[in-house]
């Protein structure tokens, strides 16, 4: 053999001893990934040996399996489900799912949820306001990144209990109809988005750790889909719950107001600004008000403090400026009712 | 002009034109004209909202959502939530299970090192 043919069928045989070990490490690399991934799958989850328990956890919220990549239509589902509103994964991929990113946005999961006459209600970071949901008979809807060795993973996930005894978290999570997972990795998974949860709810149920504020932010951006009697109904739920926070006091007499209800939205705009004097809007409003209701004399005092207190540049200022002119040009005195309020 | 741009500046028309007419009604303020105030300020704000509307639709269908569904979509995201979108659609979390993903991004990983020579893990051929 000479040495130039010796040197090739050296070359050829490094070139084979390559060719298969690459085709070994392919093989070797899918099987392991596989496993990795699939202990990934599996990490923190207890199985299904934990057995179902009324006391800890929401039975009756329905259960869709996610095919893949589809977590947030399956998630959303099951919260619009235990809402009331039946639905499917299918229906609601077209609102949520981006092919592109594989996934599903936050954002898109609420306005999903708002279109379908829904609050959608995000709560405070906490686990124990999670936990005061779930008492309160809502499951919650959560983030968590279920990824490892810094690679993101991000899923929606239900929770429909928690059993404080064993200090475990119990979901509706991709194709397992309970998912078990101890307390602390579900706070890991869970702390990667920020603690992102939400609830999902009729309009005229709130939350039990909503604030008067954060509810009338939720049905304002809800009430587009909403129906008048619901719309009402959620006001009345609102008063009803915070009667003394401004926004609903405002929100509720815009709303009679815009009913024609001039004396319940009086009473209103009254009522919010002993609670807070300086409100420009519910001191325009009242002005406005007062001036329909016939009492002139009235709405110009109203509307002369609620340009004093605008400020230059504000949105609301045109509004003020407009009110102030018309309780002018009005002029007169009040009419007799007026005085009775 | 690019295509994108026009679909963009015509469809924000549109959404100003409907936002606008719902925010028209002088004298009394509504409640979502009170809470749009207290974060932002005025009709510079509508025309922002509106632009980013049209650019979140026109990213949804870049992404591969249909354009009807990417319309109606648009529209049910409140201003905040579309501010949110336009900048970082790319970037937010989708929960989506990226179980194929791990699954790639670790088997390139090895890949890369066998064959780079790092690792040998496979020497006995």
């Amino acid at each position: 053999m000479s040495p130039i043919s010796s040197r090739r069928s050296d070359q050829i045989i490094v070139a084979t001893t390559r060719v298969r070990a690459l085709v070994r490490t392919l093989v070797a690399a899918t099987a392991q990934a596989t496993a990795l991934a699939t202990l990934l799958a599996g990490c923190g989850t207890l199985g299904p040996g934990i057995p179902e328990d009324p006391r800890h956890e929401l039975t009756a919220v329905p259960f869709f399996p996610q095919t893949i990549h589809q977590c947030g239509p399956a998630a959303l589902a099951t919260v619009l489900g235990a809402s009331g509103v039946a639905t499917t994964p299918e229906q609601l991929a077209p609102l949520v799912y981006i092919p592109g990113r594989r996934g599903s946005l936050q954002v898109e999961m609420l306005a999903a949820a708002r279109s379908h006459g829904r609050l959608a209600y995000v709560l405070e970071p906490r686990f124990a306001d999670l936990q005061l949901e779930l008492t309160a008979g809502k499951p919650v809807l959560v983030l968590q990144d279920l990824g490892a060795l810094g690679i993101r993973r991000w899923h929606f996930a239900v929770v429909v209990g928690y059993d404080p005894g064993r200090d475990l978290v119990i979901l509706r999570s991709g194709t397992e109809r309970r998912q078990v997972e101890a307390r602390d990795w579900f706070l890991r998974s869970w702390q990667a988005g920020g603690n992102w949860a939400a609830v999902i709810t009729p309009p005229d149920d709130p939350p039990a750790t909503a604030t008067g504020d954060g509810f009338i932010r939720a049905l304002s951006a809800a009430e587009r889909y909403l129906s008048p009697p619901v719309i009402d109904a959620a006001h009345a739920a609102a008063l009803d719950r915070w009667p003394g926070v401004p926004l609903v006091l405002l929100a509720n007499g815009n709303r009679a107001y815009a009913q024609g209800n001039i004396a319940g939205a009086i009473a209103r705009y009254r009522e919010l600004l002993v609670a807070e004097p300086g409100n420009v809007a519910g001191r325009n409003n009242l002005a406005s008000a007062l001036l329909d209701a016939g009492c002139p004399q009235s709405a110009l005092v109203e509307a002369r403090q609620a340009a004093a207190l605008v400020q230059d540049g504000s949105p609301l200022a045109t509004a003020v400026q407009d009110t102030l002119a018309k309780a002018t040009a009005a002029g007169g005195s009040d009419a007799s009712t007026c005085r009775a309020e | 002009m690019s295509f994108r741009q026009t679909t963009v500046a015509i469809t924000a028309a549109c959404f100003l034109a409907l936002g606008l007419q719902s925010t028209a009604s002088a004298g009394v303020i509504g409640t979502q004209a009170y809470l749009a105030a207290e974060a932002r300020a005025g009709q510079l704000a509508d025309i922002s909202a509106a632009l980013s509307r049209a650019d979140v639709q026109a990213q949804l269908v870049s992404l591969g959502v249909s354009p009807a569904d990417a319309l109606t979509r648009a529209a049910a995201l409140s201003d905040a939530e579309l501010a949110q979108v336009a900048h970082e659609i790319q970037t937010l979390p989708a929960g989506g299970d990226g179980l194929l993903a791990v699954i790639g991004i670790v088997f390139v990983v090895l890949l890369i090192l066998e064959l780079t020579g790092v690792t040998d893990i496979f020497k006995k051929v």
